[in-house]
């Protein structure tokens, strides 16, 4: 067994454990967490298929960002997990059984040699001087560029639905209303007062 | 010549419809003007045409192309040969004396402009009938002169029995024009084109052609296309059992009654199984069919001519009774022989219906004939050609109706085809009783007493030079039509190319003279002596005895009074029948199966199911994943192992 | 060297385990989330392993597609989720029943 496999099986296991932890702890934070260590396992098996983009993006964008605000969300909502876990067994059989099924199922596709190291030999590795990167960005922006536009578009619509439905306005905050300030005139700031000039007592006096 | 031709039935036509928009603007005087000027042009352009035919000039072609589908060609075009020619001229003239009288006979009616664009409309509709060059053009002409006697029968739409009329003859007639169009469908079907001469001359090769029914019958086609056209000539020439309209449609106005349904339209049956002699020259049985039941028309409707008492119905069951007798005519195959009964009949019917319009005119709309008598003296000239009118129907030599008659008569005495030895004797009791209720209306209307109860004071008397005119110039013709025309048609020669027939076998008695000596030695004419000498005894000399008859075989007439109960017959069967089939298809059809089942029971159906299904929506997301996650393994095993 | 199969039987696993996750998790649904982005790198996990063993590059860019629309998925559905929090002070979804037939 050298690295590669070791490696390998080593972060499999620890991605089926943190797998099942994220769908049976308690506390959600800790689900959050393990999640975290999910994608972070997975990210290094990524690795081993020479995905090293993929890789840094997964742990970038998903453990730097979408876990973060999950963290928030989760954080943030006072959430009564008493009464989100009754009857939480109520369905593990069926659950088990369902589970049971598809991974039978998948097994016995996967497992019948269509996949095999004879069907299909690991290609050897390649140099120092290969980049992921490069040839992904390849792809990316000849065959694949209207989807990629796509993408950011959704990624922006995205934004904008993210705000818009949970901004609110709260009461008492300062905001600078430019059209008002615009508007003023003269006769909005400055009073002129008429009046005849006096003099005071102390004037007299002197 | 062309142009005359399309002229013809358009002068008819623009004369209609200027008369028919402009009417009410224009003025009654300026509105008949224009009525008789289109028509009177017609008539002479109809002239012109004939003279053309008879030096020979034929004409068939299309003029207008209004349609095509499916490689048949839907054309205007006109044939024009001799049968066209005489229908031509007889439509229109007896069409011309019909607007001329009508200015007399209508005067003081609120609808006369619109009477007379009625009229206008009827003649384009006739000639474009006799005129067509195919089925189609047969058929527009065939159902625009329904369509316009339905609203002449309709006229005075205010009394309720005209509108029942009018839409009793448009009912019959449909009933008719079913068969005409499944005959014409037919046509097409076989020969695969609507044009008369294409049909002809590709007939003699489709005569074994057959037809096997779903029972196992082998049909001619031939005949199945005849028979199902003479449907259509029965329901528009009023032949047995489709007759009951004719009488009814005296409701309409007089002249009306003279130029639709005695002259004109109720022949164009006539005329269009005469058009397509080709084809019944192929099918002895259409022809058997046609001869027997042209010869239940002619003997059962004149004797029910002998017990009406309303002036118009009278001449209306004479009429149905001569159609029987061109009916005959064409049964025993001589077809030119019934054109030419049909010429005379078409000059002294319009004449006697003129007539009894005249005498209905002068005694303010009196149609009842047991109130009637002694006109003679007041109404001579209407008297006078009456007389003239009814030794024609007679069939008393030497006037038209006699030739025509005895033509008929001895054609069928020479026919061999099943059925014409009791046609044979029917025509010949026809003639006795036609012979009978002519004179019995001659007797009774103008002869006798006067009757008391006609109001002395308001006076009858003749009505003016436009009643009296259209008389004069149709009898004229009721009395020489005969002599001039016999010996043309019988020699075969007149008809030679437009009809298809047999020589017809009526001994040498080809001409005027040889057929007025014959006649008078022979059956028919003792007959109709025997039947004139009858009416002159039971209501001049022993005016009791017809009462006396009545109630002797009171049977006999009662069954004629309700003329033989056929209405009675189809007020039961077809009346109540459909209004019973109507009420169970309205009950169990709309209200049961279309609203009951299908319009509601959808909705009930959709509302129980949707009861159902609804519990499957808990509306909790998590039911819905499952099913999502259920559905997916069920999909995987699906591929794996199915 | 390890076969193309074992990553695949991982997914598998992956699969079946966020499948549980449904199954248990049922009432809340942040986890109903997290399962779901379980579900998702499972089918990466697949497209990365079949790009690399077949040797073709546009695995790794659906990959990459299927990250941008589930960033974009998990954030719109956080905020349904803050708004639903903020209106019914509930995240079970056994509250959230008002679309029963």
């Amino acid at each position: 067994m050298n690295f590669l496999q070791f490696s390998f099986y080593l972060f499999s296991v620890i991605l089926i454990v943190a797998a099942s932890l994220v769908v049976t702890v308690r506390n959600p934070v800790k689900a959050v967490l393990y999640l975290v260590l999910v994608f972070f396992s997975a990210a290094c098996i990524w690795l081993t298929l020479e995905a090293e983009f993929l890789a840094i993006v997964l742990v970038l964008v998903y453990v730097g960002a979408v876990m973060v605000l999950f963290l928030f969300v989760v954080m943030m909502l006072d959430i009564d997990v008493a009464r989100l876990r009754e009857g939480f067994t109520q369905y593990l059989p069926a659950g088990l059984v369902i589970a049971g099924v598809m991974v039978a199922e998948l097994a016995v596709v996967m497992l019948s040699g269509r996949f095999g190291l004879d069907a299909l030999p690991r290609p050897v590795a390649r140099g120092v001087d290969y980049s992921n990167t490069r040839e992904l960005g390849l792809v990316l922006y000849t065959d694949y560029v209207y989807a990629f536009e796509m993408a950011a578009l959704i990624l922006l619509v995205a934004i904008i639905a993210a705000i818009s439905l949970t901004f609110r306005r709260r009461g008492g905050t300062k905001v600078q209303v430019i059209a008002e300030q615009l508007r003023v005139t003269k006769a909005d700031r400055l009073r002129i007062v008429k009046m005849s000039s006096e003099i005071t007592d102390g004037e007299k006096s002197q | 010549m062309e142009l005359v031709y399309l002229l013809i039935p358009l002068a008819c036509l623009g004369a209609a419809v200027a008369v028919g928009f402009l009417g009410s603007v224009v003025g009654r005087v300026a509105a008949h003007t224009i009525a008789i000027a289109g028509v009177a042009i017609s008539f002479l352009l109809s002239i012109i045409v004939a003279v053309d035919v008879s030096q020979g000039h034929h004409f068939n072609g299309a003029i207008y192309t209004w349609g095509q589908s499916g490689g048949v060609v839907f054309t205007v075009g006109f044939l024009i040969d001799e049968l066209t020619a005489v229908m031509m001229v007889v439509v229109t003239f007896v069409s011309l004396m019909v607007h001329v009288y009508t200015i007399g006979y209508m005067a003081k009616d609120p609808g006369y402009t619109r009477f007379f664009s009625y009229i206008g409309l009827f003649t384009f509709a006739m000639l474009m009938l006799v005129m067509a060059n195919n089925f189609l053009q047969l058929f527009f002409g065939w159902e625009a002169v329904g369509l316009v006697s339905y609203l002449l029968i309709g006229f005075w739409y205010e009394r309720e029995s005209a509108i029942f009329a009018n839409l009793k003859a448009f009912l019959v007639n449909r009933v008719g024009d079913l068969g005409f169009l499944l005959g014409i469908a037919g046509v097409l079907f076989l020969f695969g084109s609507l044009d008369y001469a294409t049909v002809f001359e590709a007939a003699p090769q489709k005569e074994t052609a057959t037809l096997v029914s779903p029972m196992g019958y082998e049909w001619q086609w031939i005949t199945l296309i005849c028979l199902l056209l003479f449907v259509g000539a029965m329901g528009k020439s009023a032949q047995v059992p489709l007759h009951v309209w004719l009488p009814d449609s005296m409701e309409g106005p007089t002249p009306i009654s003279a130029l639709i349904h005695a002259a004109t339209m109720v022949t164009a049956g006539i005329f269009m199984v005469a058009r397509m002699s080709p084809l019944f020259e192929l099918s002895e049985t259409a022809r058997s069919v046609v001869l027997m039941i042209g010869a239940l028309t002619a003997l059962l409707m004149a004797l029910v001519g002998l017990v009406q008492t309303d002036i118009k119905r009278v001449v209306a069951y004479s009429t149905l009774s001569q159609l029987g007798y061109m009916t005959v005519a064409l049964g025993a195959s001589a077809y030119s022989i019934a054109i030419f009964h049909l010429t005379t009949h078409a000059f002294f019917k319009a004449l006697l219906f003129l007539g009894a319009g005249a005498v209905i005119i002068a005694l303010h709309h009196e149609q009842d004939m047991r109130k009637m008598g002694g006109l003679r003296r007041a109404l001579p000239i209407t008297y006078g050609t009456c007389i003239v009118g009814s030794l024609a129907l007679s069939g008393i030599p030497p006037f038209s109706g006699f030739f025509s008659k005895d033509a008929i008569i001895e054609a069928v005495a020479h026919a061999t085809i099943p059925g014409a030895g009791l046609t044979y004797v029917a025509v010949l009791i026809g003639v006795f009783v036609t012979a009978l209720y002519s004179f019995r209306l001659i007797f009774m209307v103008f002869h006798g007493q006067r009757a008391e109860n006609l109001d002395e004071a308001h006076g009858v008397n003749e009505p003016g030079w436009v009643v009296t005119f259209p008389l004069i110039a149709l009898a004229i013709p009721s009395v020489v039509a005969g002599a001039i025309l016999v010996e043309p048609v019988l020699s075969g020669r007149l008809f030679a190319t437009a009809i298809t027939e047999p020589v017809i076998a009526t001994g040498s008695h080809t001409t005027a003279g040889t057929m007025l000596l014959h006649g008078f030695s022979g059956l028919p004419f003792w007959l109709a002596v025997a039947g004139v000498i009858s009416a002159w005894v039971l209501y001049c000399l022993k005016p009791r005895w017809p009462s006396k008859i009545a109630s002797t075989f009171s049977p006999v007439y009662r069954i004629l009074q309700r003329k033989y109960g056929f209405d009675e017959l189809y007020q039961c069967v077809f009346m109540r029948g459909s209004r019973y089939l109507g009420e169970h298809l309205w009950r169990t059809g709309d209200v049961k199966l279309i609203d009951g089942i299908m319009v509601n029971g959808t909705a009930n159906l959709v509302g129980r199911l949707a009861e159902i299904i609804r519990h499957l929506q808990s509306g909790y997301i998590y039911h819905y994943a499952f099913a999502m996650i259920i559905g997916l393994v069920v999909a995987m095993s699906w591929h794996l192992w199915v | 060297m390890i076969p193309l199969s074992h990553y695949l039987v991982l997914s598998g696993i992956l699969f079946a385990l966020s499948m549980i996750g449904i199954f248990l998790n049922r009432k809340n649904i942040v986890i109903l989330l997290m399962a779901i982005e379980l579900l998702l790198l499972s089918a990466n996990m697949n497209f990365v392993a079949f790009s690399h063993y077949l040797g073709n590059m546009s695995g790794q860019v659906f990959v990459f597609f299927i990250l941008t629309v589930a960033a974009a998925e998990a954030s719109i559905g956080l905020a349904i989720l803050i708004i639903v929090f903020r209106n019914r002070q509930s995240i079970n979804v056994q509250d959230l029943g008002s679309l029963r037939g």
